[in-house]
C-alpha cells in the first residue's frame, strides 16, 4: 500500500465548542490508483486531504507512506515529503501572482535547490516545466502571469506545478469546484489522462459526476469513510450537497 | 534558492518596497551628510589649529607675561639640540585699532611676533595676502608707504622691489588664469595722499601719484591685520580691501606692570602702517587679531628691561615661547622633555629671583598645540557624537517603518506563504525570504543613500549658495558661527562603509519580527479560502 491513513481523529476547537470533524477515518491508496472521496460540503474532505499531505496533523491516528509514518516525521523530512512525494491541487489554484506561469511550475524545484545546485539544475527544471505545460496545453502561455489566465487555465498550471517533481501521489481538493461544468470536465479528463499513465491520484469532491472515472469511490460521512455504493439512494447525498 | 528569487521579485513588483528603499536611502544619506560635515569640520579644525600655533607652546596665560625666556631659549638650544628646531617669543595683548582714513575703530588682540621666525614655526606665512603676490615685501619693521607712479617708460608701476617681487611670483605661478587675472588688473589705485581705493572690492590696492614710483615717508612700523577685522567678505572668499597698502593705522595699547596693574602712564598710541592682512581661515582669529613687531611692542608695553628702584633692571618678558621641533621627534615626548628642561632651568635660576619674577614664572606651563585646542576640539567632537546619535535615533524610526512595511507584505502574502509551505518550503525558508528581502532592500537603500549623501556633501556649498540666492535666511552655514569659510565637502570612505553596513544590518533586524510571523503561518489556515 502506497499511502495508508488509520483511525484518524481530528477535532477543531471553535471557541469553547469543539467540532469533531474526523472520527476514526481510515483510508488507503494503492500505487496507480485513482481514488475519489465523496462527501458533502463541510464533511471534512479538505481536512482529511491536508492530513494525508502532511499539511496538518491528526489528533490521533497515523498516516503511513510506503510503510513509513508521516505523522512522526521531523519538520525537515515533512517538508521534503510535501515537496517530493506529494503534489497538491487546490480548489482556488493558489498560484503565486508575482511569478510567470513557467516560474510557478518550476517553484517546487526551486524550493528544493540551493543557489549553487540551482545553477546546474536550472535548465532541466525549465525543460521539465515546459514539457508539462505543453502536456496540459499551455505551451504558448509560459510567460504570462496567472491573472492573465482563465480559471481552467490556472488550474492546468496548478496541475503542472503539482506534478513537476514527479510526486508519488497527487492530492486534488475539489479541483473543479470553482469552474463551470464544461471546463471542470476538461480538468477531469486531464487528471484521468495522467491517471492512465500510472499517476496515483486521490481526489475529494462533492460532485458525484466527477467520480465516474474513479477506480474506487469512498464516502466521507460523519467523520468516517466507507465504500460508496451506487445503489445507495443518492437523494440523501444530493440534498446535503446543496446545503451550504 | 527561491528566497533570493522571491526577494528580488518582490523588490520590483511591490511599490511598497520602494518606500522601504527610500527610507533606508534617506537615513543613510542623512547620517552620512551629518557625519561628513561634522567630521570634516573637526578635521579642518585640527589642521588649522595646528597651523596656528607652533608644535610646543610655553606660556604663562597671564597678560603681563613671564621673564627669562631668552635664557630658556639658550638653555634649550644647549641641552636639547636634537629636539628643538626653532624658538621664537610672542606677546599677547589687547588694544584698539583705528583706521586713520575713516576713523573706524575695533578692539583687537595684539600679537607681537618676530615675523621671519614666526612663519617658520607655523603656517602663518601661507595666509598673508600681499606677501603672496609680492614675496619678501611684508615686513613689520619701520617703513614708508609704497606709492605707485609713472616710471621712465611712462608706465604706471609699483616701486622696484614690488615689481621684482611680482616677477618672482609670476615665475612660480603655474595657474595661468591667475596670471591673466593679475595682468588684467595688477592693482587698484587710491589717489595719494588719500588711502582709500577708488573702486571697492580691489584685491591689491596701492596709493598712486604722478611722479616716479617710490616709498613715501614717514617711516612707521608695520601691522598685519586679520582679514575679517577691517574688511567685508565678498562672495567667492574674496575681501573688499578698500585700504591702500601702507595706509596709516593707529593702535592704542595699555601697558601693565609685571604685577599686572596699569603702569600709571597714559595708554600708548602707536602709529603703524598696514602692510598685509592674514587669513588663517578661523573666523575668531581673523576677526580679532593683529600682528606687530615683537621688539617694538615689547618696548611699548614696558615688557623690555626696566630700571628698578634698587638700581638694577627687570628682565624682559614675553607671553609665549613658541617652539618648533626637529622632524621626526614625537610631540608628547618632546613636551615631557621640555617640561623637564623648564623645571631644571627654574631650579638653576632660582637663587637670584625677585618675588615678582618667581610669581610670574610659577604660571608657566608647557603645552602642545593639541593641548591648547583640546577644549574646543573636544566640544566639537562631543557635538559630532551627539548629532550623529540623534540622527541614528531618527533612523530607528526608519527601521520601525521598514518593519511595518514587511509586516504589511507578510499580511498580504499569507496565502502565498501557505502555498509555498504546501509546496514543501520550510518555516525557516519562508522566514528567510523576508530576511533576504530586507537584505536586498537594505543594500539597495544603502547604495543609493551613499550615492545621494555623497553627491549632497560634494556639492553642499553650491546647494547652500543656491538656497541663499532664493532667500538669504536659508544660509545656514555662516563663517561667524562655524569659524570656517566653507562647509567641509569630503566624504570619508570609512564613514560611508560604516553607515551603509549599519543600515543593512538594521534593515535586516527590522525584518526579524515579520519574518518570524511569516515562518509561523499555518498553511492549512492560509489556504482554506480564496
Ligand atoms: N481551522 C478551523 N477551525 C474551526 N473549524 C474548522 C477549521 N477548519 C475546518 N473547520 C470546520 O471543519 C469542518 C470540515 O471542514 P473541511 O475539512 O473544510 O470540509 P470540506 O472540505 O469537506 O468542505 C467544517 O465544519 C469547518 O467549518
Ligand atoms: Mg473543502
Amino acid at each position: 500500500m502506497l499511502l495508508r491513513a488509520r483511525n484518524i481523529f481530528k477535532t477543531y476547537a471553535m471557541g469553547r465548542t469543539e467540532v469533531p470533524v474526523l472520527r476514526n477515518a481510515s483510508v488507503s491508496a494503492e500505487k496507480g490508483e485513482f481514488l475519489v472521496i465523496l462527501g458533502a460540503s463541510g464533511s471534512g474532505k479538505s481536512t482529511l486531504l491536508h492530513i494525508l499531505g502532511a499539511l496538518d496533523t491528526p489528533d490521533r491516528g497515523t498516516v503511513e507512506f510506503d510503510g513509513e509514518s508521516v505523522t512522526l516525521l521531523p519538520a525537515a523530512r515533512r517538508n521534503h515529503y510535501r515537496n517530493q512525494k506529494i503534489g497538491f491541487v487546490f480548489q482556488f489554484y493558489h498560484l503565486l501572482p508575482e511569478f510567470t506561469v513557467l516560474e510557478n511550475v518550476m517553484m517546487p524545484r526551486m524550493i528544493s535547490q540551493s543557489v549553487i545546485s540551482w545553477i546546474t539544475t536550472r535548465r532541466k527544471a525549465r525543460r521539465d516545466a515546459q514539457a508539462l505545460l505543453e502536456r496540459v496545453g499551455l505551451a504558448d502561455r509560459v510567460l504570462h502571469r496567472p491573472k492573465e489566465l482563465s480559471g481552467g487555465e490556472r488550474q492546468r498550471v496548478a496541475i503542472a506545478r503539482a506534478l513537476v517533481n514527479r510526486p508519488a501521489i497527487l492530492l486534488a481538493d475539489e479541483p473543479t469546484g470553482n469552474l463551470d461544468s464544461k471546463i471542470g470536465e476538461e480538468i477531469l479528463r486531464l487528471l484521468v489522462s495522467f491517471s492512465d499513465e500510472g499517476q496515483t491520484i486521490v481526489m475529494v469532491t462533492h460532485d458525484l459526476q466527477l467520480a465516474s472515472h474513479a477506480h474506487r469511490r469512498l464516502l466521507l460521512e460523519d467523520g468516517a469513510l466507507r465504500e460508496y455504493r451506487e445503489s445507495r439512494p443518492s437523494t440523501h447525498f444530493a440534498a446535503k450537497e446543496v446545503a451550504p | 534558492m527561491y528566497k533570493w528569487f522571491f526577494a528580488w521579485r518582490y523588490l520590483h513588483t511591490k511599490l511598497i518596497a520602494l518606500f522601504g528603499v527610500a527610507s533606508v536611502t534617506l537615513c543613510v544619506a542623512m547620517v552620512l551628510v551629518v557625519l561628513s560635515v561634522m567630521g570634516g569640520f573637526l578635521d579642518t579644525l585640527r589642521e588649522r589649529s595646528r597651523g596656528l600655533h607652533s608644535e610646543i607652546v610655553v606660556e604663562s596665560g597671564s597678560i603681563q607675561g613671564f621673564p627669562y625666556y631668552q635664557q630658556f631659549e639658550a638653555y634649550l638650544n644647549k641641552h636639547l639640540p636634537n629636539v628643538i628646531k626653532t624658538t621664537t617669543p610672542a606677546i599677547y595683548s589687547y588694544g584698539i585699532v583705528r583706521v586713520r582714513a575713516t576713523a573706524y575703530t575695533r578692539p583687537c588682540r595684539v600679537l607681537g611676533i618676530r615675523l621671519s621666525d614666526y612663519i617658520q614655526v607655523n603656517e602663518f606665512g601661507n595666509g598673508l595676502h600681499y606677501e603672496g603676490f609680492y614675496p619678501g615685501t611684508t615686513k613689520l619693521g619701520a617703513q614708508g608707504m609704497p606709492l605707485a607712479g609713472f616710471n621712465e617708460t611712462n608706465r604706471l608701476a609699483l616701486p622696484p622691489d614690488h615689481e621684482q617681487a611680482s616677477a618672482v611670483w609670476r615665475k612660480k605661478q603655474s595657474d595661468l588664469a591667475a596670471i591673466d587675472e593679475y595682468d588684467a588688473r595688477p592693482f587698484e589705485t587710491a589717489p595719494f595722499p588719500k588711502e582709500l581705493a577708488v573702486t571697492s572690492g580691489g584685491s591689491r590696492v596701492f596709493s598712486m601719484h604722478f611722479e616716479s614710483p617710490r616709498y613715501e615717508g614717514p617711516e612707521r612700523y608695520g601691522v598685519i591685520i586679520g582679514s575679517d577685522l577691517l574688511f567685508d567678505r565678498l562672495s567667492g572668499g574674496r575681501f573688499d580691501r578698500y585700504l591702500a597698502r601702507g595706509a596709516n593705522i593707529s593702535l592704542t595699547l595699555m601697558p601693565l606692570s609685571q604685577t599686572g596693574s596699569p603702569t600709571g602712564e597714559p595708554p600708548v598710541k602707536l602709529p603703524l602702517r598696514y602692510v598685509d592682512d592674514s587669513h588663517t581661515g578661523i573666523f575668531e582669529i581673523d576677526d580679532l587679531c593683529i600682528y606687530v613687531d615683537f621688539d617694538m611692542v615689547q618696548h611699548k608695553l614696558g615688557m623690555d628691561p626696566q630700571p628698578r628702584v634698587d638700581g638694577g633692571t627687570t628682565a624682559a618678558r614675553t607671553n609665549q615661547l613658541l617652539i618648533s621641533l626637529q622632524p621626526g621627534v614625537g610631540l608628547y615626548e618632546s613636551k615631557a622633555g621640555i617640561t623637564d628642561a623648564w623645571n631644571e632651568f627654574i631650579l638653576e635660576i632660582d637663587r637670584n629671583l625677585s618675588a615678582a619674577d618667581a610669581q610670574s614664572l610659577s604660571f608657566v606651563k608647557v603645552h602642545t598645540w593639541e593641548d591648547l585646542q583640546r577644549p574646543f576640539i573636544n566640544a566639537v567632537e562631543k557635538e559630532k557624537v551627539l548629532v550623529t546619535f540623534l540622527f541614528a535615533l531618527i533612523s530607528i524610526v526608519a527601521i520601525v517603518l521598514l518593519g511595518c512595511i514587511f509586516y504589511m507584505i507578510v499580511e498580504k502574502k499569507t496565502r502565498d506563504i501557505g502555498t509555498l509551505k504546501a509546496l514543501g518550503a520550510s518555516s525557516g525558508g519562508v522566514a528567510s525570504i523576508f530576511i533576504s528581502y530586507a537584505l536586498v532592500v537594505g543594500i539597495s537603500g544603502s547604495v543609493l543613500g551613499t550615492l545621494v549623501g555623497s553627491l549632497f556633501v560634494w556639492n553642499i556649498n553650491g546647494i547652500q549658495d543656491f538656497l541663499a540666492s532664493l532667500n538669504p535666511q536659508l544660509r545656514v552655514w555662516s563663517p561667524e558661527v562655524y569659524s570656517f569659510d566653507k562647509i567641509p565637502e569630503v566624504v570619508k570612505t570609512a564613514d560611508a562603509i560604516w553607515v551603509a553596513s549599519i543600515a543593512v544590518v538594521a534593515s535586516v533586524i527590522g525584518s526579524f519580527i515579520p519574518a518570524a510571523l511569516a515562518g509561523r503561518v499555518w498553511p492549512v489556515q492560509a489556504l482554506r479560502y480564496e
